[in-house]
């Protein structure tokens, strides 16, 4: 998901004039000779000026490519030839966000047992595990971590449907 | 003498001897596990040192604090997972060597020079103890400021990619630090009306997603890289001795810039972390190698940080000052077991204040011991499949963020730091640098802003004060060097292009 | 944040086919039946988090039931201070309040005050002291007063953050004397130990901060204290005046912890929780610890803590327009 430097820089100067102009609205503060509006206006500006140096590409003859590192005693990383790409791999990118929004939006009432297992079996799923590998994974670790945390950490982790006997 | 030997005396009892194993392994521990920070380690201990003799419950707070930041370093080594905002300094060099088949090396290096610091930051303790606080004491806000500001400075110097977009990146995490009410004026700014962005983006869950999460993205679209070659290592510890005797300059300067940094309140072993590295590479002879797995950068951040968190200790015992949050709670249980913090502890107290020192020491050494087997342990995780891992890890930045407020919003956070991380890193913006300027983002603002208010908005004070013309000489000096060497370099190149 | 799960439905069930059958004293005595939780707005390892842990394990032996302390942070206090007013009014979810929200609604912060809870019983306040450096050139509060008068605007003080507690007793004592509020501008500080830190720097003239905040600092003999801001000396430190003894103001505010259930508690719990609060709170732990860490004890009933509040919550609205803190909506 590159980014051409113009979008680039010109989203972050957008995001900087907007926080610029947020920071300005700020009221200020009896008492103080620097309000709660400076800094954020700064800021903004500095993120405008760095996003029209993006937009511009100075700077850019810095950046180095991402190298495979090879092995300090000579031999050679063996990923040399440009790898298959995975199978619906941008959309694939999504799947840990989205399952950590799962996470907050259901562990409440399904409870963490059944909510961590969903979401350690779709990532093993996704990452190419097989379903055998899956489902055993999903079986084991979430009591594991519930364990760690509930147990020893004293983290409330909610019930659910499953609670634990310990 | 009697003194030191009634101190020894009560360091040797079985129970206390007990609590140091055991808060050992605990804090090692806790310490790997990504999202869960040495603070919430050591404020768990909390209640259990309620059933702990005065000398055994500060024991288990310094053992398990001390470990738990050694081992923070365990999951960013091996799966460029940073435990804490120290370590995300310098985590993409350690994870380049383990990249390259040395993790034992990488995470050897972050054990033996966090173990020597330690050894430093307790001498220093020990030593000049009354001199580092009054030093300590001698720091207003003026001094603070420009010291916040040297520390943002590092974030360009550090990064591999191009200084624009490492502005940029740290720019972007002064902006987040803005959000919420926890500024000088105590004005809500950038809520929206959430409740929830009322005290600010935290800095675990910020710093979770940005590295944890992204990673377990990136390793989504990418397929599994080659097993690492099964090499065996010797010992974890012959090399270091080698490297000991390598790199001495910049395990003394970590250490010293350690000691200062750590025993100022209020600037702790993040920032002695990301100031070592950042001198390490500017002084180094070789700056091209840094974030290639080069040790140079991983021995002085190690030494420094660790060497911050002994002598953080400092303003803490002499004046209740806390240097950092989990000295903020060991006042607590100093207050708790009538070991009041005062002068009165080292004279009254002379020898429990010694069997505080031993503790120090004798914690700082069982962590090699202890530190080589979870080393040992750890790196297996290298040779399971992608797939066993990953998930776990999602898990653990889940429930570990949450547990650091008990509040589901932190997921929230983790999931959408994970996606600014994965897209900074796409297009070449350090993450590291986001990091930066979210840890220290109040601290620039609020000590400008109070410095002003006790000046009547004069800013000579900045330049009077004698500590803070220096730091200000200082900080002045290596703004506009680099500028100048790049304007020099770039005048023969223009030249042909204009005419 | 209804946690309504199966052995929640359970548990309610068990205790409505209780009720039914049973008196109002037998639903008490039932009670507890699984563990409690006990909600901290803030932080491990601060003031409120120590006294949250020492009261739920005194309570843990006063009920034979584990009593989780969780520290719900988030949102400066407001997170937390929600959660415990959203639990379930069933005994299972207490919370430790604080002096906070008696202050936050007046910002427009949050909708919460006083009366979104079920007060239980209040377990602490401590006051604020006039700290100044140890070499100050003003020997007394008297002294100290004047010269604010003399030359207002010049000294500087700090303690908390703008519009912390600490911020407001200064507020609240200038007001008392007859001054506006920036007679002594505030230096905003992230909690008392900076603000102390800062005192022995050099960098500001006052520190209205708790008097066991500044203990370690004043042992050290680089602050004094001139005088507390409570009706009367503090047994700790003696020598420390309070206002009225300094200079004749009767003016006195605290930072105050307190035991709070959500709205609508059955009468039945909160008098077994209150009942059993008086045990701990004059209990020799509770008393240990508290002095220990330098922290006051104060009690007050359920009654009596609910009208603690209404008054704090009205003086603080006094004192908050006057530093215009609070929000003219």
């Amino acid at each position: 998901m590159n980014i051409p430097n113009p979008i680039m820089g010109g989203a972050i100067a957008v995001l900087g004039a907007a926080a610029a102009y947020g920071g300005s609205l700020l009221p200020p503060v009896p008492g103080q000779q620097v309000g709660p509006n400076v800094f954020p206006v700064l800021i903004g500006l500095g993120l405008v000026a760095c996003g029209i140096a993006i937009a511009c590409g100075i700077g850019s003859s810095f950046e180095q490519p991402e190298e495979v590192v090879a092995a300090e005693d000579g031999s050679h990383a063996p990923a040399e030839t440009a790898p298959p790409p995975v199978p619906y791999g941008a959309l694939k990118t999504a799947v840990p966000p989205i399952l950590l929004l799962f996470y907050a939006l259901t562990v409440d009432s399904l409870g963490f047992i059944p909510t961590a297992a969903i979401m350690v079996a779709v990532t093993c799923f996704a990452l190419g595990g097989t379903v055998r590998a899956a489902i055993g994974l999903a079986i084991f670790a979430p009591p594991a971590v519930h364990l760690i945390f509930a147990k020893l950490l004293r983290v409330p982790l909610p019930a659910g449907l499953l609670p634990m006997p310990w | 003498m009697s003194t030191f030997i009634e101190a020894w005396q009560m360091v040797l009892a079985p129970d206390v001897l007990l609590a140091i194993l055991l808060s050992a392994i605990y804090g090692l521990c806790v310490g790997s596990l990504p999202g869960l920070s040495a603070t919430m380690a050591t404020a768990v201990l909390v209640p259990v040192t309620f059933y702990l003799s005065p000398i055994a419950a500060i024991a288990t707070i310094i053992t398990a604090s001390a470990m738990a930041i050694f081992s923070g370093d365990i999951p960013g080594c091996l799966l460029r997972i940073p435990g804490t905002p120290a370590s995300a300094a310098y985590t993409d060099e350690a994870y380049a060597m383990t990249r390259k088949g040395q993790p034992e090396l990488a995470l050897g290096i972050c054990l033996w020079f966090s173990a020597l610091g330690g050894v430093f930051g307790t001498l220093s303790l020990i030593i000049m103890a009354p001199l580092l606080a009054e030093f300590a004491l001698s720091f207003s806000t003026y001094e603070y400021f420009w010291l916040a500001f040297l520390g943002l400075m590092c974030a360009t110097v550090v990064a591999r990619s191009s200084p624009i977009k490492a502005l940029a990146a740290m720019l972007l995490g002064l902006l987040i630090a803005c959000v919420g009410i926890e500024n000088p004026a105590g004005t809500p700014r950038f809520t929206f009306g959430f409740t929830d962005l009322l005290g600010g983006i935290e800095v675990i869950p910020a710093l979770v997603g940005c590295f944890a999460v992204a990673e377990v993205m990136r390793a989504m679209s990418v397929p599994e890289p080659p097993q690492l070659a099964r090499r065996k290592f010797g010992s974890i510890l012959a090399g270091q001795w080698k490297l000991t005797k390598e790199y001495p300059k910049q395990q003394t300067r970590g250490n010293i810039v350690g000691i200062i940094i750590g025993v100022l309140p209020g600037a702790g072993a993040d920032m002695a972390a990301w100031v070592s590295y950042a001198m390490a590479k500017r002084f180094s002879k070789t700056p091209e190698k840094f974030g290639t797995g080069h040790p140079e950068g991983l021995i002085e951040a190690g030494a420094s940080n660790n060497a911050s968190l002994a002598s953080g200790w400092v303003p803490s015992l002499l004046f209740g000052i806390p240097g950092d949050t989990i000295t903020a709670i060991a006042i607590g249980v100093l207050y708790m077991k009538g070991l009041n913090p005062g002068p009165t502890l080292f004279t009254e107290k002379a020898s429990s204040m010694y069997a505080l020192y031993i503790i120090f020491m004798l914690g700082n050494i069982i962590m090699i011991p202890l530190g080589i087997i979870m080393i040992r342990l750890a790196t297996h995780i290298l040779r399971a499949k992608r797939y066993a891992i990953m998930p776990v890890i999602v898990l653990l930045c889940a429930v570990g963020s949450f547990a650091t407020g008990n509040n589901l919003f932190l997921v929230v956070t983790v999931a959408a730091f994970g996606v600014i991380g994965y897209m900074m890193e796409k297009n070449g913006f350090p993450v590291a640098a986001l990091v930066l300027g979210i840890v220290m983002g109040n601290m620039v603002e609020t000590h400008f802003i109070t410095s002003l208010i006790k000046s009547d908005g004069s800013i000579l004070p900045f330049f009077q004060r004698p500590v803070s013309a220096i730091l200000a000489a200082i900080t002045i000096g290596l703004l506009v060097w680099p500028l100048a060497v790049w304007l020099w370099r770039k005048r023969p190149q223009q030249a042909p292009a204009a005419a | 944040m209804t946690e309504l799960t199966r052995r929640h439905l359970m548990a309610g069930a068990a205790g409505a086919g209780l009720a039914s059958q049973l008196s109002a004293p037998a639903i008490a005595q039932a009670f507890p039946a699984r563990p409690i939780q006990l909600i901290v707005p803030w932080g491990a390892g601060g003031g409120t988090d120590a006294t949250a842990r020492i009261v739920g394990m005194l309570l843990e032996k006063e009920f034979g039931q584990p009593v989780n302390v969780v520290n719900r942070t988030g949102g400066s206090g407001v997170v937390g201070h929600q959660a415990i007013s959203g639990g379930a009014p069933d005994g299972y979810t207490i919370g430790m309040i604080t002096v906070e929200i008696t202050m936050m609604h007046w910002q427009g912060l949050t909708q919460l005050n006083p009366d979104s809870y079920t007060p239980l019983a209040l377990m602490n306040e401590d006051p604020p002291g006039v700290q100044v450096i140890n070499t100050s050139p003003y020997a007394d509060l008297k002294a100290l007063a004047a010269a604010i008068k003399a030359n207002p605007g010049k000294l500087k003080a700090s303690g908390t953050g703008q519009g912390g507690i600490w911020h407001l007793a200064l507020v609240g004592w200038l007001g008392a004397m007859g001054l506006p509020a920036n007679a002594v501008p505030w230096v905003p500080s992230n909690g008392a130990a900076p603000a102390m830190q800062d005192l022995a720097a050099g960098g500001i003239d006052i520190v209205t901060c708790s008097v066991p905040e500044a203990k370690a600092m004043l042992d050290a003999g680089r602050a004094k204290s001139l005088a507390i801001m409570a009706g009367e000396r503090n047994p700790q430190f003696p020598n420390v005046p309070t206002l009225k003894e300094a200079m004749g103001i009767d003016y006195s505010v605290g930072a105050w912890r307190g035991i709070a259930a959500p709205k609508n508690l059955p009468a039945p719990i909160a008098e077994r929780y209150t009942a059993a609060l008086r045990k701990i709170n004059e209990s020799k732990e509770f008393r240990d610890f508290m002095s220990a860490r330098g922290f006051g004890v104060k009690w007050a009933d359920a009654g009596g803590f609910a009208k603690f509040m209404a008054d704090g919550n009205a003086a603080m609205g006094v004192a908050m327009k006057a530093a215009g803190l609070a929000k003219s909506a």
